[in-house]
């Protein structure tokens, strides 16, 4: 079932870039959300079709399309998934029909062109899980900048939205400048280890690349470099103030795909720990310690919090720091909680920042100091936001729990100092989130503002639906999760462990 | 008959998702709704009985095979976590206990607490407890009762919170969970430890297991899992959860507190009876906990003037004794405690407010004279040993400072050494920021062109002049005058800070934390 003749990979990274041009040019606002929208339903049914021909049981890249690019220097355009990517696509597609359902009445300065952006930064982030080429990742890495900028910058909330998108920008650019040497020299590697000449024989093919032997000197720079690039993205501590500043002036439901797209990981899981095996074993110890400083420095910073939107930025750095923790404990476990916990991003950190993007709608503030008692009012989106809440602080029957647990489990095989920190987290988590929810959401109501809003709207309800149906599911069935990335998760160590002596 | 035991924690769990949806998605406020919760609440505990005594018959005369497995829950290598269920022996006669009680409570709370406030939710959280309660005591898998551990947390959390526009509810609600994570944590690191030395999961493999582990193993795995039983059954030093936690309605505060929940601690106990007689150390920390404990409840106990909290030290008094009963190899009798304790403390946890009513008026007893000459003591007992307080200033406190302080680091050092773009709030905006940045000196520029030469020598005379002039306004006046000043102060400011900061107690004790971490690591 595999190998298909029709380049559907090709079609699910080229169909939104279109759409985003087509629903530019329609000059009807309302028509436009409405194509939009349904290119995105459309996108979503052909991700879906991505798993139905995906064989789980091979731990191989599929579905893999190979032309020509850039001949001069051996660029290709090379696109394939494999078991740890596949699942982000339908996500992806998935976060966002639910990003646009939330803005639909909200945007109202051209929502043409916000709805063109995010169709287009919907193409661009599935291109980002698929390329295989090194040129073609980088390349749409970078243009998931032009979107953000844009959309954070023109309908962000804050008065400083600028400033912001801004800063995003400058990060992002910043880290790019390391991903782009390290590709050169792995290019620049090749070309040496075969005996070619530069530029014909460089290789920017993942695929190729993975095979290249590395010399170790090469390995630690390379590993260095990608590390860093991606550190920037994840975010880890120190680069992370990027992500509450976009959190507090971005649109929120923006802001989701920030923190639900977790691309700075995805970059280290798929080409920095690979690429450079020996070196990624070898540092190791660094890789860990930043998970673990990020993990325990952001939850503590997050019980500090009063506003929810800047309470989940830290919520989110400080799950990445989680899962960075269970990638560098190298076993299945660990692995395999890893990846979960990233599609879990996708889910539960961006239903909660919609829900933040709820209230901020309602009442124009997230802080505390203009909530208490939203229980009382709104409960139907209580409900749902202890329901992402509690899976967030990974809770049994949420889809956080499983992944949360085979992470802890990995990290305690590895290290138990890792362990101490992962638990530590779980422990903390609870603390933050429990008394922010306290002070908002129970107590008495304290401002008339908040007597007089309404409970979710229909549309709202059922877009909360969806993410929740699923983390109830993978939290009551993870193996649909783990067996899908079983596979290629052992291929995936046994390319680390067995390179490296 | 063994297949019996899935629908046993499944029929409440599906009338909680019956009961939750029907909140959501029903626009029908009128009409019977609360009767039909109640209806469907009802029916499904008492299913759910049933099943369970028909599970106890069934093993009282030998027709089970002691466990049923169900399928795969999570697989991840060679960690299987199996949904396995054990149908034979103690943890069926405690299940059956279990669920007899939640009838009863069902059925007193469906009178009690119709048409109140939240008498869906109410319902809803019942259900989803009594799903918990049953996968603690019938899971063949430590993962799968730790679901049910902390579902029964998560229940108990939303009813001490009930009437949740009450400050002190929440207050207390929130403690009580965060105290019970710390359990939880406790019984997650017992779970990945047994399945690093043991490679398995399964409660009954672990015990079949524990005849080959050494001591140290055995002791490190047991006293992961009896941290998590302190934590749950209000041991020493978890005990003051318990009292917080008597906010909620009396019905739940009866099978939360009193009879059902509270003992899943010593029940876990029990179950890892072989595990916890390979560790003689962690058996003789269960007597101390346990002796420690029900006299700090003795003593508190006596002082108390409301039923509620004299109930609540009498149950971790009680429950003490079973810990020590444990400690002490007295398994059976432990055994036996707990199952009198569920009904005598039921019971009593639900009459203790018409016990309320039928007392009223009479006179105050008074402190026995015991405790009444001994003034030390009787403020300890009122003051509940200063476990709080304490609690509050080791714990607590400097984990929020350190959060506190943190936030000033991330937003005043870490966000400017990494920069950001000039934003409009930094910006000069007006004349006078503009004139305060530039030095007084510069603006008499001009005014200090006094000399003018003429001719080379003059024009040289001048052109050297400038250059001095030049230096000593730009290096010597602005580079050490008033500028360094300036720096200076800020530098010493920032010391200060840090030499503030080291001094607190907790950078010291992150301090050695730190170095502890990094020794055990090398």
């Amino acid at each position: 079932m595999s190998e298909i003749d029709f380049p559907l990979l090709t079609l699910i990274i080229l169909l939104p870039l279109l759409g985003a041009i087509a629903v530019g040019m329609i000059s009807n606002a309302k028509q436009a959300k409405i194509i939009a929208l349904s290119i995105a339903g459309f996108e979503l049914l052909l991700s879906l079709l991505v798993l139905q021909f995906f064989d789980s049981r091979s731990g191989d890249f599929q579905l893999v399309e190979q032309y020509t690019w850039i001949p001069l220097l051996n660029i290709e355009y090379l696109v394939g998934v494999d078991g740890i990517s596949v699942l982000f696509l339908p996500l992806s597609a998935l976060l966002t029909i639910v990003a646009m359902l939330a803005c639909w009445n909200s945007t109202q300065y051209n929502p043409r062109f916000h709805f063109s952006l995010l169709l287009a930064l919907e193409g661009i982030t599935i291109g980002v899980f698929c390329a295989l080429d090194m040129m073609l990742f980088f390349l749409f890495w970078e243009l998931t900048l032009p979107p953000l900028f844009f959309l954070i910058g023109l309908w962000g909330i804050g008065s400083q939205r600028r400033s912001a998108a801004m800063k995003y920008t400058l990060f992002m650019l910043f880290g790019g400048v390391p991903l782009l040497l390290a590709m050169i020299v792995l290019a620049t590697n090749h070309a040496i280890q075969v005996g070619g000449s530069i530029p014909y024989d460089l290789s920017f093919s993942f695929l190729v690349l993975l095979e290249t032997p590395l010399p170790d000197n090469l390995q630690t720079i390379v590993f260095l470099l990608l590390l860093f690039g991606f550190a920037v993205k994840a975010p880890l501590v120190p680069f992370h103030t990027w992500l509450p500043a976009a959190a507090m002036e971005g649109p929120t439901h923006i802001v989701a795909l920030l923190m639900g797209l977790k691309l700075g990981i995805y970059g280290i899981l798929r080409f920095a720990m690979p690429l450079a095996p020996v070196a990624a074993v070898e540092f190791v110890w660094l890789v860990s310690i930043l998970g673990a400083v990020t993990l325990v420095y952001s939850a503590l910073i997050a019980l500090q919090q009063t506003n929810l939107r800047r309470l989940l930025a830290y919520v989110s750095i400080s799950h990445v720091g989680l899962v960075i923790i269970g990638l560098s404990s190298f076993n299945m476990q660990g692995v395999q909680g890893a990846i979960f916990q990233m599609l879990n991003f996708t889910l539960i950190a961006s239903a909660l920042i919609l829900i933040a993007g709820f209230i901020q709608h309602r009442l124009g503030s997230t802080d505390l100091i203009h909530l208490g008692g939203i229980a009382k009012v709104m409960p139907k989106l209580t409900c749902f936001y202890f329901l992402f809440m509690l899976a967030s602080i990974g809770l049994p029957g949420t889809s956080g729990f499983p992944a949360e647990l085979l992470m802890i489990v990995g990290a305690f095989m590895a290290h138990s100092g890792l362990g101490i920190a992962a638990l530590s987290g779980a422990i903390l988590g609870a603390a933050y989130m429990l008394s922010y929810t306290r002070r908002a959401f129970l107590g008495p109501i304290k401002h008339n503002d908040v007597w007089q809003t309404q409970d979710l709207q229909l549309r709202e309800l059922y877009l909360l639906c969806v993410p929740a149906l699923l983390v109830l599911l993978f939290g009551f069935f993870p193996d649909m999760i783990l067996d899908v990335n079983k596979a290629a998760s052992e291929v995936w160590l046994s390319r680390i462990l067995f390179d490296s002596p | 008959m063994d297949f019996l035991v899935v629908l046993i924690p499944l029929i409440p769990l599906l009338a909680a998702i019956y009961i939750g949806s029907d909140f959501l998605f029903n626009k029908n406020r009128k009409g019977n709704r609360e009767a039909v919760a109640a209806l469907v609440a009802r029916s499904a505990v008492s299913i759910s009985c049933v099943l369970a005594i028909t599970l106890l018959v069934s093993d009282l005369s030998n027709n089970n095979d002691g466990f049923y497995h169900v399928g795969q829950w999570l697989g991840s290598k060679n960690l299987s976590i199996d949904l396995l269920f054990i149908t034979s022996g103690y943890s069926v006669i405690v299940a059956t206990l279990f669920s007899v009680i939640l009838v009863v409570v069902t059925r007193f709370s469906t009178f009690y607490l119709f048409k109140e406030p939240g008498f869906i939710r109410y319902l809803f959280i019942f259900c989803l407890f009594s799903t918990g309660m049953m996968l603690i005591t019938l899971s063949g898998n430590a993962v799968i009762t730790f679901i049910g551990w902390e579902m029964a947390g998560l229940c108990s959390y939303f009813l001490i919170s009930f009437a949740y526009d009450r400050p002190v509810a929440t207050i207390n609600a929130t403690r009580v969970f965060v105290t019970n994570r710390i359990g939880d944590a406790s019984f997650i690191l017992g779970i990945a430890l047994s399945f690093y030395y043991l490679g398995t999961t399964n409660w009954l493999d672990i015990n079949d297991m524990a005849d080959l582990l050494t001591t140290a193993t055995a002791t490190v795995i047991a006293l992961s899992f009896a941290g998590a039983a302190f934590a749950k059954s209000a041991q020493l030093p978890f005990s003051p959860w318990l009292a917080r936690a008597m906010e909620g309605p009396t019905p739940s505060s009866a099978v939360f507190y009193g009879a059902v929940m509270i003992h899943s601690g010593i029940f876990l106990i029990i179950l890892l009876q072989p595990i916890f007689e390979k560790a003689p150390f962690v058996m003789a920390l269960l007597v101390v906990v346990g002796l420690f404990t029900a006299l700090y409840s003795f003593i508190i106990g006596l002082t108390q003037t409301d039923v509620k909290s004299s109930i609540c030290f009498a149950i971790t008094g009680q429950i003490g004794l079973m810990v020590a009963e444990c400690g002490l190899g007295f398994w059976e009798l432990a055994s036996w405690h707990l199952c009198a304790h569920v009904i005598v403390r039921g019971y009593q946890v639900l009459t203790s407010p018409s016990l309320v009513f039928s007392v009223n008026g009479n006179p105050m007893r008074q402190v026995s004279s015991h405790l009444g000459n001994k003034r030390w003591l009787y403020n300890i007992s009122l003051q509940r040993f200063w476990l709080d307080p304490i609690a509050d200033r080791t714990l607590v406190r400097p984990i929020s400072g350190l959060g506190k302080d943190l936030d000033y680091f991330d937003n005043n050092f870490i966000d400017r050494v990494m920069g950001s773009p000039a934003s409009a709030a930094t910006a000069i905006s007006s004349l006078t920021q503009l004139e305060q940045k530039i030095s007084p000196s510069e603006q008499n520029n001009d005014l200090n062109k006094l000399g003018r030469g003429r001719g080379f020598a003059g024009k040289l005379l001048e052109w050297m002049a400038g250059a001095m002039s030049w230096f000593e306004e730009r290096l010597v006046l602005r580079g050490i005058g008033i500028e360094m000043v300036d720096i200076g102060k800020q530098l010493g400011h920032a010391a200060n800070t840090f030499e503030k900061l080291l001094l607190k107690s907790r950078y010291l004790v992150l301090f050695v934390f730190v170095v502890l971490m990094i020794a055990s690591s090398i």
